[in-house]
């Protein structure tokens, strides 16, 4: 029963979490021009160079759905899985004075972290409205199960932001294979374009969880789907098994971060 | 309130390693073989050691606890191991509420982030509630005495500044348990005052402290005083018996590890003479002879000499630039001599009235008038002032006294 024990202890921290969230919010755009603004630039920024190449360069077709919409649909969810992944890599590391200084739950770092990448999201997520009201694109008859979906990207990326934040204690490589991992595996996930249904690389979106993912955003608030595909069940599945094994590592090597941070 | 221990130490080991620990993946592969072949004998691996052994205690709601000893006796791993930044690797260590430190103050404050934000980032890692530091806001920068610098970026902040702000957090985190490391010799004496008060106050409301100082005179105030060596309890007692164990092991060491050796050439040795006897511990205010040893290739005309008393304890480090608590200077006394080959000076203090505590004595020999050239010996001698037998004060220094009653004949009336 020392999980329950744990995760009660986790709940009294909760506080903990969003103030440093708010703290790594704040420091990161204290003294900019923009502030929060920020947190579009990377995500429209990547919409307007897809949007180039796949509209102009290379067509492609993308059904109804107008490319940016498309593109950007696929960004939003994808940035913020990028952003809990690197930053919960860091997020003991970064605060080794405090790690090895003052005891609390370790899981603040990465979940705080996670909570500053779901705050950048909620803010670009303003241009995906945007976009949609421009394009006059009306949410389909399934987008109020996107807070589900979202829920199994959160339960995936913190499982998965568990596991990398103590490894990059033990080893500081993994920061900088992290990199390399997620640039291949955005190519991967079907976020800018839409990966074949049919053939050999179909079989993508049944191994990897984030391309279910992204394609249950998509058709669930821009096609007329109204449930969710047998890939996403299983993405769901691994999503919840990360979780709660990437917290069962964590709270194994959790004991010994003074010593190692 | 219960009278339940707070703290209670239950046979805990500690184990560290010398060795670097392994930080990236190239380093594991030669690691995990390693490993294997090198299985642990005693407990123990190579480079590794025990930083605690078998160390038992128990506190008490509103008992306290110092802790001494020398460099790498343990005592920061005590105290991480109380924090739960470390765990035991046999034993059990069990804390009852809130335990709260002051260790390495503003461990947790974000440089680019003003005074008010870092107040209730610091204090939410110290374990409160956002509205308890809503509550206790006004009381924070009052104590911290930061009333017009809320709004400045930490990063502005003199150390003193930042020290006193995260102090006062920590004075409201309203903790069962309070750890107190050598930190409080931050802060002007003003404040410090004050901290001391402050954790009194807090030990007599039942918060259980454990103090690790250098600072005797700060230790002298717990109830109990463990001391350790070389990760094991040597003795756990009041603080007069710990500490002034403590104190003659230090010199014993001292006298043992021959740290001032002689040189062959210039100022080859300073010896403290008590009578004619070399003495490496003296009682204050006593007399006492300081000889300096010397042997020069050159001569030196109207030799100048000076000997610099500095004190061990780092706060007085900040007393003079040169960090020297007394000097010894022959001035022109020793006009018309020149020194050449080997002799001594020798200069006699009526009294020695120096605050107790370790001292190191810098000499230095220069001919008059010359203000490039000296020859000097950092280090040259190292002694102890120890406190006068008879003496029951607890101050730094006991002045020479005599009392008697004035009777009112004697006053003379205007």
């Amino acid at each position: 029963m020392n999980a329950a024990r744990d995760l009660r202890e986790l709940f009294s921290y909760r506080e903990l979490i969003a103030v440093l969230a708010l703290r790594e919010i704040r420091s990161r755009y204290k003294y900019t021009f923009l502030g929060a603004g920020w947190a579009l630039a990377l995500p429209v920024g990547l919409m307007l160079v897809f949007t180039l190449v796949f509209s102009h360069v290379a067509p492609l077709d993308t059904g109804a759905v107008p490319y940016p919409v498309f593109a950007y649909i696929g960004l939003l969810p994808w940035q913020l899985h990028a952003g809990i992944l690197t930053g919960s890599a860091r997020s003991l590391t970064d605060n080794r004075n405090l790690v090895t200084k003052v005891y609390f739950a370790r899981e603040v770092m990465p979940l705080s972290r996670v909570l500053s990448a779901l705050f950048d999201f909620a803010i670009a997520s303003t241009v995906l409205a945007a976009l949609m009201a421009w394009y006059r694109i009306v949410p389909g008859p399934g987008a109020w199960l996107v807070p589900v979906v979202l829920l199994v990207q959160l339960a995936f990326g913190v499982g998965l932001g568990l596991v990398v934040s103590a490894a990059n204690l033990l080893y500081r490589d993994v920061q900088y294979v992290l990199q390399v991992v997620i640039m291949i595996w955005m190519f991967g996930s079907a976020v800018v374009y839409p990966l074949p249904e049919t053939g050999r690389l179909a079989i993508i979106s049944w191994i990897n969880p984030v391309t279910p993912i992204l394609n249950a955003y998509r058709g669930l608030l821009l096609g007329g789907q109204t449930g969710f595909s047998p890939q996403f069940y299983v993405a769901a599945a691994v999503s919840a098994t990360l979780l709660v094994g990437g917290w069962l590592l964590f709270r194994r090597l959790e004991r010994r971060f003074g010593e190692l941070a | 309130m219960s009278d339940a221990p707070t703290v209670k130490f239950d046979s805990v080991w500690k184990r560290l390693t010398r060795r670097a620990q392994v930080t990236t993946l190239a380093e594991l592969l030669y690691a995990v073989p390693r490993r294997l072949m090198n299985p642990r004998r005693d407990g123990l691996r190579e480079h590794e050691f025990w930083a605690l052994q078998n160390l038992n205690f128990s506190l008490r709601p509103g008992e306290s606890l110092g802790v001494v000893g020398p460099n790498g006796a343990g005592k920061s791993s005590l105290l991480k191991l109380l924090f739960r930044i470390f765990r035991p690797d046999r034993g059990h260590v069990q804390t009852r509420g809130r335990v709260t430190g002051l260790i390495e103050l503003g461990a947790g404050f974000h440089p680019i982030l003003n005074g008010r934000e870092n107040v209730f980032i610091n204090g939410a890692i110290l374990g409160m509630r956002q509205k308890e530091i809503r509550a206790k806001y006004d009381a924070i920068v009052k104590f911290a005495e930061l009333e017009d610098f809320m709004d400045m970026p930490v990063k502005n902040y003199s150390s003193g500044m930042a020290a006193r702000l995260s102090f006062a957090i920590a004075a409201h985190a309203d903790p069962d348990v309070l750890l107190v490391d050598e930190v409080l010799a931050v802060g002007d004496a003003s404040f410090q005052v004050r901290c001391h008060e402050w954790i009194e106050r807090t030990r007599k409301a039942g918060t259980t402290i454990v103090m690790v100082s250098h600072q005797m005179h700060v230790l002298q105030n717990a109830d109990r005083v463990l001391y350790l060596d070389g990760g094991e309890s040597k003795l756990l007692d009041e603080p007069g018996v710990a500490i002034g164990r403590y104190l003659a092991d230090q010199a014993e060491r001292i006298r043992e590890s021959d740290a001032v050796r002689s040189t062959a050439e210039g100022i080859t040795r300073v010896q403290l003479l008590q009578g004619d006897e070399p003495a490496h511990e003296i009682e204050a205010g006593a007399p006492a002879t300081f000889r300096v040893h010397y042997s020069f290739e050159k001569p030196v005309t109207d030799p100048v000499v000076t000997l610099e008393l500095v004190h061990s304890d780092p706060r007085f480090l900040i007393s003079t630039p040169g960090a020297q608590l007394a000097q010894l200077s022959s001035g022109l006394s020793l006009r018309g001599h020149t020194a050449l080959g080997s002799g001594c000076f020798d200069v006699e203090v009526g009294a020695l009235q120096l605050p107790v505590g370790m001292y190191s004595v810098r000499a230095a020999v220069k001919a008059h008038g010359d203000f490039t050239a000296s020859i000097r010996r950092d280090d040259a001698l190292r002694f102890e002032i120890m406190r006068p037998a008879e003496s029951d004060s607890t101050s730094l220094i006991d002045l020479p006294q005599n009392w008697r009653i004035v009777e009112p004949s004697e006053i003379p009336q205007p």
